[in-house]
């Protein structure tokens, strides 16, 4: 086995570093556009999975299930190379939030259907023998409720898709995983460079998951 | 003009049943009513008795709107319950109890009961917390203003159901089976609670299997049997003549135990 040489620390400059942290602001960045994005167009989504009327219950199911049930990077490539060759010209950046976005409202969707449906119906029939309507049982019981449910489960798929949002080094967008690729190919320190950058990961995964279990004791109602 | 008039209502549910001989799955009618007609007043106590499925705790749900009739009319006040924009008025008019009682979960008890006169009746919050002591008092819960679902027994939960329909001022209440689900000791509690708003003259429309508050409390029993109406009587009445004379009525009272 060879020695390590710890000489060959001196190999990873200040620069590279600056460089790792800038690009996790790219990473942030396309994270918490298509966060938000995903976020309101998966609301839409789940509540159309609600209604009684069967075309739209059923409607949102042709985007969500080929979201739900396809590679995200196999999506991404999808938009990225596959929409030039129809005749359609999109920029790295526009693909890769359309690709997380689309994909976050897929499983958001789904959170939200869950999470309306998890309030027994019988506050549904309380409510209207109150005297409310449909909108103001959903606006004043059951949202109430529903969202308490819904915001520890969304956190953690707010994780997995800063995780996620790693694959959009493949089209060629700097963020943090593509800086650790090329200051690890630089400097000849994988180990070193890309422990910093999951490091650099775990730091912005890790209070979300903390504040996800403490919502989720905090708001532990029984139904 | 009686308040409730119900008139030839029919009602089926569809049902699934699996075929004895196919082993599938088969749709299938239930008719739980049947041409069934009937008028309540506003007065006094009216208990609907009879075995199980026989179509009282959906005469019930009919009322409030909560089922749609197949055929017939029930008018609340001169309103149908067929129009769908006559059902927030209905439903004031007439509070329901279920057996199965609901407080919302994110609301504590005083929130629950003001959340429907703040938001339906446009009451000033003020008023509304005011009424709502009132009648917490009433149901002997005034200690328990603050507290949530699950630190109310059965019983108690159920005395809060019913402040809670009383909050909106009905003119009649509609109790659906609401000690079932309860222990002797809490039916006790809440019947307790019956009696006293019965003799503070609320008018009442109770399915129940009390016995005891149907000899106490009612003023008007009403038995039914598949669907249809077999007596309607005064509570003396019943619990002579037809008892006596009604042989199904006697063999139902015996195996209660009264």
């Amino acid at each position: 086995m060879q020695a390590f040489d710890f000489a060959s620390y001196a190999r990873f400059k200040w620069s590279d570093m600056a460089l790792i942290l800038r690009s996790a602001g790219l990473t942030m960045e396309v994270t918490l556009l298509s966060l938000a994005m995903g976020t309101l167009l998966g609301m839409l989504l789940g509540l159309q999975r609600c209604s009684k009327n069967r075309a739209v219950k059923f409607l949102p199911l042709i985007v969500m299930e080929p979201l739900r049930n396809s590679p995200l990077i196999v999506q991404l490539f999808l938009i990225y190379y596959g929409l030039p060759s129809l005749g359609f010209h999109i920029k790295a950046m526009p693909a890769a939030l359309a690709t997380l976005s689309l994909n976050t409202a897929a499983f958001f969707a789904v959170l939200v259907h869950s999470s309306i449906l998890a309030i027994p119906g019988a506050q549904w029939e309380t409510g209207y023998a109150l005297g409310f309507n449909k909108f103001q049982i959903y606006v004043h019981i059951i949202a109430r409720q529903a969202v308490r449910l819904l915001i520890p489960q969304a956190i953690t798929l707010y994780i997995s898709q800063l995780q996620c949002s790693s694959l959009v080094s493949f089209v060629s967008l700097k963020d943090l995983t593509k800086a650790g690729q090329v200051v690890a190919q630089k400097t000849l320190l994988p180990f070193l460079i890309y422990g910093i950058v999951a490091g650099i990961y775990f730091a912005l995964s890790y209070p979300l998951a903390r504040l996800a279990r403490y919502l989720e004791k905090r708001t532990g109602f029984t139904i | 003009m009686a308040m409730i008039e119900v008139k030839r209502i029919a009602k089926s549910f569809d049902v699934k049943r699996r075929d004895e001989r196919t082993g599938r799955f088969v749709r299938d009618k239930l008719t739980v009513l049947k041409d069934f007609s009937v008028d309540f007043n506003q007065e006094g106590v009216t208990v609907l008795l009879g075995p199980s499925g026989t179509g009282k705790s959906t005469l019930l749900r009919c009322i409030n709107g909560l089922e749609t009739l197949d055929g017939g009319d029930i008018l609340v006040d001169g309103m149908s319950v067929r129009d769908k924009r006559m059902l927030k008025k209905i439903r004031l008019t007439c509070g329901m109890v279920f057996q199965q009682t609901v407080l919302f979960p994110h609301l504590d008890v005083m929130n629950n009961l003001t959340m429907g006169p703040v938001k339906l009746l446009g009451m000033r919050r003020k008023e509304a917390g005011e009424r709502a002591r009132f009648f917490l008092n009433k149901v002997g819960l005034s200690n328990k203003e603050k507290a949530r679902h699950n630190e109310l027994s059965g019983g108690e939960q159920q005395r809060i159901a019913i402040a809670r329909a009383l909050m909106m001022n009905p003119k009649a209440l509609l109790l659906d089976e609401i000690t079932s689900a309860l222990d002797p000791e809490m039916t006790s509690e809440v019947l307790r609670i019956l009696e006293n708003l019965a003799a503070d003259g609320v008018c009442m429309l109770a399915v129940t299997h009390e016995m005891a508050f149907a000899q106490h409390v009612a003023s008007r029993i009403l038995f039914m049997e598949k669907g249809s109406l077999v007596c309607d009587a005064g509570k003396d009445e019943f619990f002579t003549v037809y008892r006596r004379e009604n042989e199904r009525i006697a063999s139902f009272l015996k195996f209660i135990g009264e």
